[in-house]
């Protein structure tokens, strides 16, 4: 496997507070949606919405 | 000097010689088939992996009163034919009635599987289906053109299969890999425009205006912005023209703007973003020409923007790079509208793409 041309690619998933911008990164879990509610902001304990869903070649 | 007329030299330059003469084809037949069985046991592999990911998510999903798998079978070998182009007067409509047509009776044949279905997992179903038969389809061709070529024992006529196989493989492998996102409901490349669109529409009404499509009317600067996408967050690329009309027929609009992804060239930048002119929308082509008609009659310019990718980008999970453009997609289209519309104006906006994972 160690010449195989395959990549792994993982799902990441973004989430942007509403009150303070932050952002943050997190593994992709079944049932994420775009624009949707997600957990609160470890900043501000804010609600969060999903900005960004997306996959990044596993380095 | 000796070696010039020595009857074992000779033989060994003109036996070589002789037999590329009569036997080159063959020999050459031999060579590329080799290449081309590697391709067709690849697609075959496809096949049944598209089949099998398939009947897993029907059984684990649906729960089929009975075994799905024979109704599958039946479904992936279904064709379509394609009206007749001698007149080719009137061809997009019988075009457009004939894919219609099957998709409702893919929809139907779905819902016959699992009659409390939900739009959601009928539209992920619809286009896992759709990905196994066109699979089957690929295989099916590739396999036929080489099989004919090796009967007839006829190098030329495996010509065209060694030229396009490398380009099919390439679709192949993308509609292969596209299969995890479909079936957890990841945005895809192609959703850039959806995802667009969607942000833009977030906090206002939406509307349902045609088949699995969405309008919000929203006021950006003193005009009107009609934004449509398809309706998220299922798989489905909802039906643009016929939104398009509806709008026209109530509405005095001043122009078209539409967001899409475009397959990249060779050597471009993956994401890179362009501006231009003309109905960005792939497809069959149904689509495309009934909005360019609708534009046509209405003298309505249209614009685009569009964000450039490879086919494997754009129907697999969406890349980091394509996610991050969103932002600067959308402030494009707030440029374009002040730079091209004047207050008290009206405007479309048209996310065109697949939807799944992006809702509105």
């Amino acid at each position: 496997m160690i010449f195989s041309k395959e990549k792994t690619i993982l799902a990441y998933t973004v989430e942007k507070c509403t009150k303070c911008e932050k952002l943050n990164k997190r593994d992709f879990v079944m049932g994420d949606v775009l624009f949707t509610n997600s957990s609160k902001c470890s900043f501000c304990s804010e609600v969060t919405i999903i900005e960004k869903i997306f996959g990044q070649v596993l380095e | 000097m000796g070696d010039d007329t020595n009857p074992l030299m000779m033989l060994i330059w003109i036996l070589p010689i002789i037999l590329f003469v009569f036997y080159g084809q063959q020999i050459q037949l031999l060579v590329t088939s080799g290449e081309i069985k590697k391709g067709i046991k690849k697609l075959n592999n496809f096949r049944l992996n598209s089949k099998t990911e398939l009947i897993d998510y029907v059984n684990n999903n649906l729960n089929p009163a009975n075994d799905p798998t024979k109704k599958i079978e039946q479904f992936l070998d279904y064709f379509t034919i394609m009206p007749v182009d001698m007149d080719p007067s009137g061809i997009v409509e019988k075009v457009r009635h004939t894919v219609r047509s099957r998709e409702d009776y893919t929809r139907n044949h779905i819902k016959s599987m699992s009659p409390g279905i939900n739009d959601v997992e009928l539209n992920r179903v619809q286009t896992l289906l759709e990905i196994s038969s066109s699979l089957q389809m690929i295989h099916k061709i590739v396999n036929h053109m080489f099989l004919t070529a090796k009967k007839q024992k006829n190098y030329p006529l495996i010509l065209p299969v060694q030229m396009i196989l490398p380009f099919l493989m390439e679709h192949a492998e993308a509609m292969n890999s596209s299969i995890s996102a479909f079936k957890t409901g990841q945005p895809l490349g192609d959703g850039i425009g959806p995802m667009v669109v969607g942000k833009m529409m977030l906090d206002a009404k939406k509307e349902i205006i045609s088949f699995q499509t969405a309008l919000a009317k929203v006021e950006y600067e003193k005009r009107k912005l009609f934004l449509l996408k398809a309706e998220g967050p299922s798989s489905t690329v909802g039906r643009p023209d016929d939104a398009l009309q509806k709008i026209v027929n109530d509405n005095k609009i001043d122009a078209v703007i539409m967001i899409d992804a475009a397959l990249k060239m060779e050597g471009e930048d993956s994401a890179s973003v362009a501006r231009g002119f003309g109905a960005a929308i792939g497809g069959i082509g149904t689509e495309k020409f009934q909005i360019e008609h609708i534009a046509t009659q209405n003298e309505i310019p249209i614009f685009s923007i569009i964000v450039k990718q490879t086919v494997k980008e754009a129907i697999t999970l969406m890349s980091k790079d394509i996610a991050d453009q969103a932002d600067n997609v959308r402030s494009q289209v707030y440029e374009m509208i002040l730079e091209n519309t004047a207050e008290g104006q009206s405007i479309v906006v048209i996310g065109v793409g697949n939807t799944a994972g992006v809702p509105q």
